[in-house]
């Protein structure tokens, strides 16, 4: 069997860490005393590392490699002999490891207070946010650096309908605004699989018309100011709080994540959201027979990001299917993976697309799927989700292949600072 | 012999006709079936365990015996007779040899070295030979595992739903789902209740491996009393042991020296007997470094083997495990966050195992949950006892540790090295042969042998055949792509 990459490099861990140096600790010299001269300038660094994973268009992947930072951007990304650094950056060598864009979850439950995971006051809670729930600093995101994960999707939960708007943070920052990459970040809509519980139950035929009324009464809201502001109406709408953030949804900046699983309710929400209503919609969870609906799927511009189910037993046919790699089969390109943490731990997510792997998949796709592919699906993919020249410096410095258990991530790099150091204290 | 087939796939098409009808299809027909069933079967055991009682009432007590033969033992005799021919026929098929050659495979030895292309003949369940050219017998059944991996069997120091927990070998379902998809997972042996069996999927010939694995003791931080109440006993056992040393002694001497008073020595106080004489080996669940510590000075003051469970903070106090010469069974993924306030100030850590295993204390990896789930989350349950291993390289054990951990030392751990663990000349014929190496996430086992018999076969067996069947990594969907659950067939 040959895997498209190449499995865990094997390199010693003792060696690997004797290479690895601190950030904020020594000036480094460069090809002698040339570079010694010159003092190195803060936010400015050149990691070398020994296989650099853009994760751009063309699925680059570059050896012995160069990534500059500067002031929290990416400035430069090549091979090492094809330019010298320029002076004043500090380098750090990693000559022996994978550079890998930072990890995005798109389905976060652990960067706010989780006790406030869901207010479940009415079946659809269209003006709520989780933006107000964020806890910077915690042992959640500590962990999750831990993982090479860089920014999450937080989510309120799937106890109603619609349970508010998510917000996507990076995972460093010590106030909200510094973690703070949009809100709203994307609109949380469980189609069915637990608002059944609300209050004395519900039935899917309810759920869908009370959505639809609260998404239709959002769209003529959005509807009426776009006119407008087109100079359409003669007089403003009156605002409404509740609909307001609405407008970003139906102007498609950015998307719906539906928590949808099973065959039927899968159906139902790319029918609904991605083919009639037209917003962006990301399936989070797709589990179970969902990914039956792939070819309704492929005809919408909807992500399809799996998880935390990897796999579902059919045991009509005693099969274990992989969700993920029947999506695939199925011809959905659009296809990442989340954790649902913590109902899988934050720093697990490569983990998830490990064994998306086994059930099935491939591993490029696979690590793509936890990169560039949630970035795209939460429209945030002009700032992360790759190595690329002025996008945000978020990624991860590992061992090896990152989806690779055995691989440990030695330092997670967040806004173009170092925001988690394995040789410092290693957490995961 | 007992053996049977292990699961075939059905052609789809046959599934389809061999399904029960629709009225039977509907979940609550199965449901109220089921039930009835089962409150019928209630009512015939109780029904008979009433008239057995009041049918045997006069043949019961003292004179029992001297009656005449009643009809039951008559028919009692007759079967005895019958049982008689179907051991000789046993032994008769046993006479001819059940050789099994797995060949051509890179061949992981765990306790030697590694060898590439070489011939494993097997007779009777047991490894016969290893070597490039082996004389194959007659008759002799083949595997051809070139291109594969060939590893012993895995051993879970732990598992829930595998074995029956009582008597393994009298009441396991050998035909159990949970046990096809552990042996996926490249596990032949596990333990279960206090004994170890075999994943005999198909047969259940040689199951049981031992029982009485350990003494489950606790000795409990929290309850003061209770540890208080284990040392008193323990001190009484060891006043016992001096006093029949002396007493040995004595008699020498003395003929009519009296024995020490043993009339106490029962239940709780003989296995602690057994435990002082190293007979059978104690198994503690200690978590925090003070529990460590507190079991690991136990072993060492009343010196008997002990295993620590769990052992999350076993990195903190390694030396001292170490020097008190204690195992553990860790889960390295497991994370338990320090907490002052209940006396936790350091927590887990992914390194655990590499750091108890650097110090020399003996380790056994097992995941946090032993048992086979089916319900969608993946690489957390015991069918992916090789990931959990390889997290505990991501801690820096070396990989050859991390296999020992889930084969060799697993076995020592649980006594059974002598049979399985390795793959020695001698031992059992259990092996795991996989399409790649083992540690690596997208490994699948090929085949599973257990006791010289193919008991697992990745593309006979419909679990997970379509996942790249044969290595190819680009393989189409089956035929069957999409379920069958929601009507799609008809």
């Amino acid at each position: 069997m040959s895997y498209p990459y190449p499995s865990h490099s094997g390199i010693s861990r003792r060696n690997a860490r004797g290479f690895l140096l601190l950030a904020f600790v020594v000036a480094l010299t460069w090809r002698g005393s040339a570079a010694m001269a010159e003092p190195t300038k803060a936010g400015q660094f050149a990691i070398l590392a020994g296989k650099v994973i853009t994760m751009d268009a063309d699925d680059t992947i570059i050896n012995n490699a160069v990534v500059l930072v500067r002031d929290g951007k990416i400035e430069r990304v090549g091979k090492r002999r094809e330019f010298e650094i320029p002076d004043g950056y500090r380098v750090i060598h990693a000559e022996d490891k994978w550079l890998v864009p930072g990890i995005i979850d798109c389905h976060n439950h652990t960067a706010g207070s989780l006790v406030d995971l869901n207010d479940m006051v009415y079946l659809t809670n269209p003006g709520l946010r989780t933006l107000d729930t964020i806890v910077p600093g915690t042992k959640w995101l500590e962990e999750a650096r831990a993982g090479g994960v860089t920014t999450v999707l937080l989510i309120p939960g799937s106890g109603t309908n619609m349970s508010g708007f998510g917000t996507i943070t990076k995972l460093a920052g010590k106030t909200v605004d510094e973690m703070v990459v949009r809100s709203p970040g994307s609109l949380k809509i469980a189609q069915a699989g637990n608002p059944e519980w609300y209050w004395f139950g519900v039935g899917r035929s309810y759920m869908n018309y009370n959505t639809r009324q609260t998404l239709m009464k959002a769209k003529n809201y959005h509807e009426s100011w776009t006119a407008y502001e087109k100079g359409e109406a003669p007089k403003a709408p009156t605002y409404d709080p509740i609909f307001h953030d609405f407008r970003g949804l139906f102007g498609r900046m950015y998307p719906a994540s539906v928590h949808t699983q099973i065959y039927q309710v899968v159906m139902t929400t790319v029918d609904m959201l991605a083919r009639k209503l037209k917003i962006r919609t990301v399936l989070d969870h797709s589990t179970f027979d969902g990914f039956k609906v792939a070819p309704q799927v492929l005809k919408t511009e909807a992500y399809t990001i799996n998880g935390p189910r990897q796999y579902w037993f059919d045991y009509t046919s005693r099969k274990m299917h992989g969700n993920a790699a029947r999506w695939w089969q199925g011809g959905v390109r659009k296809l990442g993976i989340n954790t649902d943490a913590p109902v899988v731990p934050q720093e697990e997510l490569p983990y998830q697309a490990a064994m998306a792997c086994w059930y099935g998949w491939l591993p490029y796709p696979a690590l793509r799927g936890v990169t560039r592919i949630p970035a795209e699906a939460l429209v945030v993919d002009d700032r992360t989700g790759s190595i690329e020249p002025g996008k945000d410096a978020d990624f991860g410095v590992w061992t090896g292949d990152p989806i690779d258990p055995r691989s440990s991530c030695e330092l997670t790099v967040i806004n173009g600072k170092i925001a988690y150091d394995a040789k410092a204290k290693r957490v995961f | 012999m007992t053996r049977i087939e292990p699961f075939q796939c059905v052609a789809s098409n046959e599934r389809e006709r061999l399904r029960p009808s629709r009225f039977f299809r509907c979940p609550f027909a199965g449901y109220y079936l089921r039930r009835s069933i089962g409150i019928a079967c209630i009512c015939l055991v109780f029904l008979g365990s009433v008239n057995s009682v009041a049918g045997s009432g006069p043949s019961r007590g003292l004179d029992a015996d001297e009656k005449k033969p009643s009809p039951v033992a008559k028919s009692d005799k007759e079967s005895s007779e019958k049982k008689k021919d179907e051991d000789e026929k046993k032994k008769k098929e046993k006479e001819e040899d059940r050789y099994l050659a797995v060949i051509g495979g890179t061949v992981h030895t765990v306790t030697g070295s590694v060898h590439h292309g070489v011939t494993i003949l097997t007779k009777n369940g047991k490894i016969v030979e290893i070597a490039e050219k082996v004389a194959l017998p007659e008759g002799a059944e083949t595997l051809d595992a070139s291109g594969n991996h060939v590893y012993p069997g895995l051993v879970a120091v732990d598992s829930g739903g595998l074995l029956s927990g009582s008597s393994p070998g009298d009441s396991t379902n050998v035909y159990s789902l949970q046990m096809a998809i552990a042996l996926a997972g490249g596990i032949t042996t596990v333990a279960s209740g206090n004994s170890a069996g075999k994943l005999t999927f198909g047969s259940v010939d040689d199951l049981v491996v031992k029982r009485d694995l350990f003494h489950k003791l606790s000795y409990d931080a929290a309850s003061p009393k209770e540890r208080y109440e284990l040392r008193q006993k323990f001190e009484k056992v060891r006043q016992y042991i001096r006093e029949l040393e002396s007493y040995d002694e004595e008699k020498k001497l003395d003929p009519d020296a009296e024995e020490p008073d043993k009339e106490w020595l029962d239940g709780e106080y003989k296995k602690l007997l057994k435990l002082l004489r190293r007979e059978v080996t104690a198994s503690i669940a200690a978590n925090s470094a003070s529990e460590i510590l507190a079991v690991c000075e136990l072993a060492t003051r009343y010196g008997f083997d002990l295993i620590v469970r769990g052992a999350v903070e076993g990195w903190t106090v390694a030396p001292q495990m170490a020097r008190a010469g204690v195992s553990a069974i860790v889960s390295p993924r497991r994370r338990v966050r320090s907490d002052d306030r209940l006396n936790r100030p350091n927590g887990s850590t992914i390194e655990n195992a590499r750091i108890m295993h650097d110090h020399g204390v003996p380790i056994a990896i097992i995941p946090a949950n032993t048992s086979i789930t089916l319900w969608g989350l993946a690489g957390r349950d015991l069918l992916h006892l090789n990931m959990e291993a390889a997290f505990a390289v991501r801690g820096g054990l070396s990989d050859d540790a991390a296999l020992r951990s889930i084969t060799i030392d697993a076995a020592r751990l649980l006594g059974i090295d002598h049979r399985v663990g390795s793959i020695e000349v001698g031992k059992d014929a259990d092996f795991a042969i996989t399409d790649g190496p083992i540690l690596h996430y997208m490994t699948h086992t090929r085949w599973a042998v257990v006791n010289g018999r193919i008991a697992y076969d990745k593309q006979k067996d419909t679990l997970y055949n379509h996942i790249r069947p044969n290595g190819d990594m680009d393989a189409p969907p089956p035929d069957d792509y999409w379920p069958r659950s929601l009507g799609d067939s008809q």
